[in-house]
């Protein structure tokens, strides 16, 4: 499936305060394509993701971005309590198609309703943001991203702390997405959720690798990607994690 | 009960709260929202080098209060940087723009007394242009949560939704800081800059605590500041409180009230007592009484407590003396109180010292709508002693005059034709209490230098927390040396270097005793005295009578004891006065 590239970069390396967070990144992703950033903590996966938000411009390299990106975060304590509802949320993401003195209207608050509707939450439009669970939360903010009219979505961490039925439901929303033609970049810890992507990008302040899953994910790339402590042992049932002195070859 | 919104002062006050409930009911949602809480305390305080710099070069406060707090707003934004919600770095700023403030008023322009009232505000002394500016600030307000409210929801929600089309999410924070600091200013004549948070917060988070919607929480909001902002107007006029402070206790009850309504609905028992101490300090605050006049009598209001003391020995038993400041109280330090203007209002003469000393009765007066005239009896007396030169507060006379017996006796002639003019029929019976009393003052005045006349000049050197002696001196013979506040003014503070000249100056004059003031509570005079081995013990009446009881509770006490003092500390407590006169 080689379709047009929605981003590309080349040697890209970006940061803070001029100092880079990550370097050496060389990836594309294609319409239709899910990728996985694979990563442990602190290891650049949201430098990158604001990089492609164009929030932080890179330091060197390059970095093409040919679709309008939407961001689906991890949801803050602090929104738990936000007076919005899930239509209010959803609505938000007018905002960013709108003349900045413009208040969406009726028009905007009918797609933003649609959007819901997309994601499977058309009922829940007037709950509390805060109020409903967090596999809902993450699909109220996809549906935003929706209304926003994105053709990359990222998605940070989306299945930390959701339970199975509501990652089974998230992860067909993806699907259809994809399906869409609509490229997903999946920020994760899951080794699962990256070998069920199109491909890979493994980070910790660098580049570790990219590819396909099948070809990418041996035990050396992982040992280099958390940094050498620990290692999640491929293809182990319970997805042991030990710290890599413990498995011999 | 509702008498008190029949006054033209308290109309204007409510006016002004209800006009201001729009952008402190919208806004206090958005301070909430986008944790800028300390940021809204902070920039009303922050404001305060700027009405300094009003004050002091002449220009109209809200100017300069806005200006310092752009300056700050740009400060304490420029220097956090990407780190948002940072107070450490609003604190700094903050402290800068208040220590920068108290160098100006202290040092530069010595200080004048409005300054106090911005900071603590009056909203009582309403005029038309502090209600256009609330009307702008309501309308801006308005405007800017229309058009970009949204934007500021959405930054308060997840401040990392990528989109690089439009404004940064900078430019609208901008516009929010800008108006949060906007309304501070234009709330600084309502409740000052100490208690802005009353307004905008309290009733905010207190709505916050019953919706769940931004509109609900919104509209609940501006309906609680209009609310809270009546009944404290009406309960200050009820009680004869400052009305910004009770605004603040009522706005603090009713969020008492609402967290144990709250609580209450999930836990019965717990909550029960909480709402009913609430309730009853409400109740409390709900008590008190007001004073009304006598129609037989003149109604006469005298700003300080010697001419209050002045009038009713002229007067007698015609007259009914309201007397706006209280003893040991520092005139400099005034806050106009409800019955203060409304006394003002059915007042039929006004005396007044002059000078910087009660320069707000004007405003008292004419906002109360009164016809009364005020007399300037200071303007009036035949010594007078040059001003302060330096800065822009500064007055052309010392307004210290009564510590001239003399002085004091022009006075009396004052208030005795002001009261034949106000009350024809009672002419003889004033001329008569005056004569009387001024016979009592010569003789006071022959006592004081008889007494001073026992000690020799040269040991007549007087060091005093403030310069509000010149006059005694001037009269008696005494070298004033040094004052602890180098001003005739309460509100300026020593510097370090001033200090430590006049702790020279005491050991060069072998000066034996400093004398601090009744009013104004121990001060820096008690350390000077330790370091220079000078005694503190003798205190001295300077701008008030002492209260009902001391020795210095008329004028003729007043006079007689700083006389005592001082010649017990030139002598080294060898002796005081003869028996009284």
């Amino acid at each position: 499936m080689r379709t047009e590239a929605l981003i590309e970069a080349e040697g890209l390396a970006a940061g803070y305060d001029g100092r880079p967070a990550i370097s050496g990144l060389s990836f594309q992703l294609r319409a239709g394509e899910r990728m996985a950033l694979l990563g442990p903590n602190g290891g650049g996966k949201t430098t990158l993701l604001r990089a492609l938000l164009g929030e932080l411009t890179p330091l060197s390299g390059e970095l093409r971005v040919e679709a309008r990106c939407g961001i689906v975060p991890q949801t803050e304590r602090s929104q738990l309590d936000y007076p919005v509802s899930a239509l209010d949320v959803a609505t938000m993401g007018a905002l960013s198609r709108l003349p900045w003195w413009r208040r969406p209207g009726r028009r905007e608050r009918e797609q933003a309703a649609a959007a819901l509707d997309r994601v499977g939450l058309r009922p829940l439009a007037g709950e509390t943001f805060g109020k409903v669970s967090g596999g809902q939360r993450q699909r109220v903010l996809i549906a935003r991203s929706l209304v926003q009219d994105t053709r990359v979505l990222l998605l940070d961490e989306p299945f930390t702390g959701l339970d199975r039925p509501s990652s089974e439901r998230l992860e067909d929303l993806i699907a259809e997405l994809t399906g869409e033609g609509r490229a997903v970049a999946i920020a994760t810890h899951d080794l699962e959720q990256a070998r069920r992507s199109d491909s890979v990008l493994c980070l910790n302040r660098r580049q570790i690798a990219f590819g396909r899953p099948g070809e990418t994910l041996d035990v050396g790339v992982l040992e280099a990607t958390y940094g050498g402590t620990i290692v999640e042992l491929p293809g182990a049932a319970g997805r042991a994690i030990l710290p890599p002195h413990h498995h011999h070859h | 009960m509702l008498d008190a919104f029949q006054l033209p002062f308290v109309q204007r006050g409510l006016l002004e709260v209800l006009i201001l409930s729009v952008p402190a009911g919208l806004l206090g949602t958005w301070i909430v929202l986008r944790g800028l809480a300390f940021f809204s305390h902070a920039v009303g305080t922050a404001a305060f080098p700027g009405l300094v710099l009003a004050g002091g070069l002449g220009f109209a406060a809200p100017l300069g209060a806005f200006g310092a707090a752009v300056l700050f707003t740009a400060g304490a934004t420029g220097l956090r940087g990407r780190r948002n919600g940072d107070d450490a770095v609003t604190a700094l700023v903050l402290v800068g723009c208040l220590a920068g403030g108290v160098i100006l008023a202290s040092d530069v322009f010595g200080s004048g007394s409005n300054i106090e009232t911005l900071l603590f505000g009056s909203l009582l002394l309403v005029d038309g242009g502090d209600l256009a500016l609330a009307g702008g600030t309501a309308a801006a307000t308005l405007l800017a949560t229309l058009l970009i409210g949204q934007h500021w929801l959405r930054a308060g929600f997840d401040p990392t939704l990528g989109d690089s089309s439009g404004p940064s999410a900078g430019f609208f924070d901008a516009i929010l800081l800008g108006l949060v600091a906007l309304a501070a200013i234009a709330a600084l004549t309502v409740v000052g800059a100490l208690l802005v948070t009353a307004l905008f917060l309290v009733p905010a988070v207190t709505a916050r605590l019953l919706t769940e919607r931004l509109l609900h929480w919104q509209l609940l909001s501006i309906a609680l500041v209009a609310a809270e902002g009546t009944v404290g107007l009406w309960l200050s006029v009820e009680t004869d409180a400052p009305p910004g402070a009770t605004i603040a206790c009522v706005a603090g009850a009713v969020f008492v009230l609402a967290a144990a309504a709250k609580a209450l609905r999930s836990r019965p028992r717990a909550a029960a007592p909480a709402a009913a101490g609430a309730a009853l300090v409400l109740l409390a605050a709900g008590c008190g009484g007001t004073a009304d006049g006598n129609p037989d009598k003149v109604d006469v209001v005298a700003t300080t407590t010697q001419l209050g003391d002045f009038a009713r020995e002229v007067g007698g038993d015609a007259v009914e003396v309201d007397q706006i400041l209280q003893p040991n109280t520092d005139p400099h330090d005034y806050e106009p109180r409800p019955s203060d203007v409304e006394n003002a209002a059915g007042a039929e003469v006004v005396f007044a010292s002059g000078e910087d000393l009660d320069g707000w009765i004007e405003q008292i007066v004419s906002d109360s709508g009164s016809e009364a005239e005020v007399v300037d009896l200071g303007a009036g007396v035949p010594i007078r002693l040059p001003g302060e030169s330096s800065g822009d507060e500064a007055s052309e006379f010392d307004p210290h005059w009564w510590h001239d017996p003399r002085n004091a006796e022009a006075a009396v002639r004052g208030i005795e034709r002001a009261l034949a003019a106000a009350d024809p029929a009672q002419r003889s019976e004033f001329a008569r209490n005056a004569d009387a009393y001024l016979a009592k003052l010569r003789r006071l005045d022959r006592a004081i230098a008889r007494c001073l006349d026992s000690v020799p000049p040269a040991r007549r050197k007087l060091v005093t927390d403030h310069d509000a002696f010149d006059y005694f001196a001037n009269r008696y013979g005494i070298e004033v040396v040094g004052a602890v506040i180098p001003s005739q003014t309460t509100q300026a503070q020593p510097s370090a270097g001033d200090l430590s000249d006049l702790a020279r100056t005491i050991e060069a004059e072998k000066v034996k005793a400093i004398f601090p003031e009744s009013s104004l509570g121990a001060s820096a005079a008690g350390a000077i005295a330790r370091q220079t081995g000078a005694s503190a013990e003798h205190t001295l009446y300077g701008d008030t009578l002492g209260p009902t009881g001391s020795s210095g509770d008329t004028y003729i006490g007043m006079e007689q004891a700083n006389a005592e003092a001082m010649v017990r500390g030139f002598t080294g407590g060898e002796h005081g006065c003869a028996p009284k006169p």
